[in-house]
């Protein structure tokens, strides 16, 4: 598996511009260094199954619920 | 207490009914508590001095006063924003819907974050508002007039909305008690929306009790709000004497990353509760970390996605700092944005099958530091502002990635003078479990009823 890029301040540009948002001036540079932050370790992405999709939280909450 | 004003919601409730008091006169009371408060703190963004409601009711001629983000079908929400300045909505929120069902009274609309999108309560189109235990502090936000105003005994009890702390934050910084609702609970129909996934609606009030009833008018399905849960309504205020309860807690945890003086009054509250015969269970920390960046992902993809028309069309109308987190949004994939959410469903059972493992609810502090001031958190902040507001919400947000409800209850000052308080978690609609505990807190101490001094 190849390691994730992080984000700089030339892809922020582009892919606000993309989308027709314009930067505050200065702002990329600090925009990447955030959402470079995000990029979290998560302990359980390695273990996400094909099947599963953003509705089986429905399903979690009642499951979940006090008996 | 001669100043009726200075009365629990539950109390005011109880005194209408008895006829003992008129609701004009708590208007009046409210009022006169308003025209000293409001320049100092600037919780009010509109005023109605003439409001009538229903006289039955729960709550019949309690006067309430909400964030300006609910919608009343021909008056003004202005969201905090220059953008939404004078936006005259045409559909009334159903929770209002359902206060005004209650009988309660609605004496006007409250400051918030521009967009309910913001932590600490500044404002820059309408001012900040300020905490009224020292106006150089935050309220604390997004709901920062809900806050503000129930500490100050300006109103027996506000709506707040939260997406990441946005009733927490306020209620916590200002010494009240707020309770964050599991997601789906209270009808989302007629409210700003900042982030589908995550947005939940709530009241602030001077205790649980009060909550309880304020919860008990507001939650319930309702079909127009396509993510409305169709749990049943417990009797909230029936439930509030209970039974035994198990609290889990991680001492090592906050010992080690709370502010000192912040851990002592949280850990202060956890051995009153165990003195009451509460059993204490010490429990692994959830991933804070981990969980708050999955919320982050989605709220700001989904904030982003939720302004996109106006952040392309006048950028320049937000301010700086909610332009900046607009931005943000816009460059996340749609990938990383799904797979937070494919996430979701396994972080809520692993919290509920080890955190909460053999225990009824979660305790840990609401803030994990003192409450700071509006200048260390502003935009002249400096470089160590972007890691004060991390602390500020760092037990929040993990809340609403969740879907949980929680109930924050003040314990304490710190050396400042500024609330302290706990945060209490729970399973997906444990509300009456939450406040029941924050209850039995609330008969063993004063802080709910300490009330800032007028200067």
């Amino acid at each position: 598996m190849s390691a994730a890029k992080q984000w700089s301040s030339e892809a922020i540009e582009a892919a606000l511009a993309v989308q027709g948002v314009e930067l505050a001036a200065g702002r990329a540079a600090r925009l990447a260094q955030g959402l470079n932050a995000l990029s979290v370790a998560d302990p359980l992405r390695d273990a996400l199954e094909l099947e599963s999709d953003p509705t089986g939280y429905a399903l979690a909450l009642e499951r979940c619920k006090a008996k | 207490m001669n100043d009726p004003a200075a009365w629990s919601l539950a109390e005011a409730a109880r005194a209408l009914r008895q006829r003992k008091v008129a609701p004009r006169e708590l208007v009046e009371a409210c009022f006169a508590r308003i025209e000293r408060w409001q320049p100092r703190i600037n919780a009010f963004v509109s005023q109605e001095k003439n409001a009538a409601g229903d006289a039955n009711g729960a709550i019949a001629g309690v006067p309430l006063a909400h964030k300006d983000m609910f919608y009343r079908a021909g008056r003004v929400s202005n969201c905090g924003s220059k953008i939404r300045r004078g936006w005259v909505a045409t559909e009334t929120s159903a929770a209002l819907e359902r206060l005004d069902r209650a009988g309660a009274l609605q004496i006007g609309t409250l400051n918030m974050s521009e967009f309910a999108y913001g932590p600490t309560g500044h404002n820059e189109h309408w001012g900040d508002c300020r905490n009224p235990w020292h106006p150089d502090h935050i309220t604390g936000g997004s709901s920062s007039g809900s806050g503000a105003a129930v500490a100050a005994r300006l109103a027996f009890g506000a709506l707040g909305s939260d997406t990441g702390g946005s009733v927490r934050l306020p209620a916590a910084a200002c010494g009240v008690t707020g309770l964050k609702t599991t997601w789906g609970r209270v009808s989302r129909h007629g409210a700003m929306p900042l982030s589908h996934s995550l947005d939940t609606i709530g009241p602030l009030a001077r205790s649980a009790e009060d909550c309880a009833l304020l919860l008990a008018a507001i939650a319930g399905h309702d079909p127009r709000d396509p993510l409305s849960a169709r749990e049943p309504v417990p009797d909230y205020s029936k439930n509030l004497v209970v039974k035994e309860f198990r609290v889990a807690l991680s001492t090592a945890w906050i010992e080690r990353h709370t502010q000192p003086q912040v851990a002592a009054a949280v850990l202060g509250a956890a051995s009153l509760l165990r003195s009451t015969g509460v059993k204490l269970i010490e429990a692994p920390a959830p991933d804070f970390d981990a969980l708050s960046a999955h919320c982050l992902v989605v709220m700001q993809a989904e904030a982003s996605a939720q302004h996109a028309k106006w952040m392309r069309e006048r950028p320049a109308d937000y301010s700086s700092a909610v332009r900046a987190r607009l931005e943000a949004g816009f460059a996340i994939p749609a990938a990383a944005y799904l797979e937070s959410l494919r996430l979701r469903a396994a972080w809520l059972e692993r919290f509920c099958s080890t955190t909460l493992a053999g225990a009824d609810l979660y305790l840990l502090p609401a803030i994990n530091v003192p409450v700071p001031t509006r200048e260390q958190t502003g935009p002249r902040g400096g470089g160590e502002m972007p890691k004060l507001l991390g602390e500020v919400t760092r037990l929040t947000r993990w809340v609403n990635y969740l879907g949980v409800p929680a109930l924050v209850v003040p314990c304490g000052f710190d050396s400042h003078g500024l609330p302290v308080a706990i945060q209490l978690v729970g399973r997906p609609f444990a509300e009456a479990t939450l406040l029941a505990a924050g209850h039995a807190y609330q008969r063993e101490t004063d802080w709910h009823q300490r009330v800032p001094a007028e200067r």
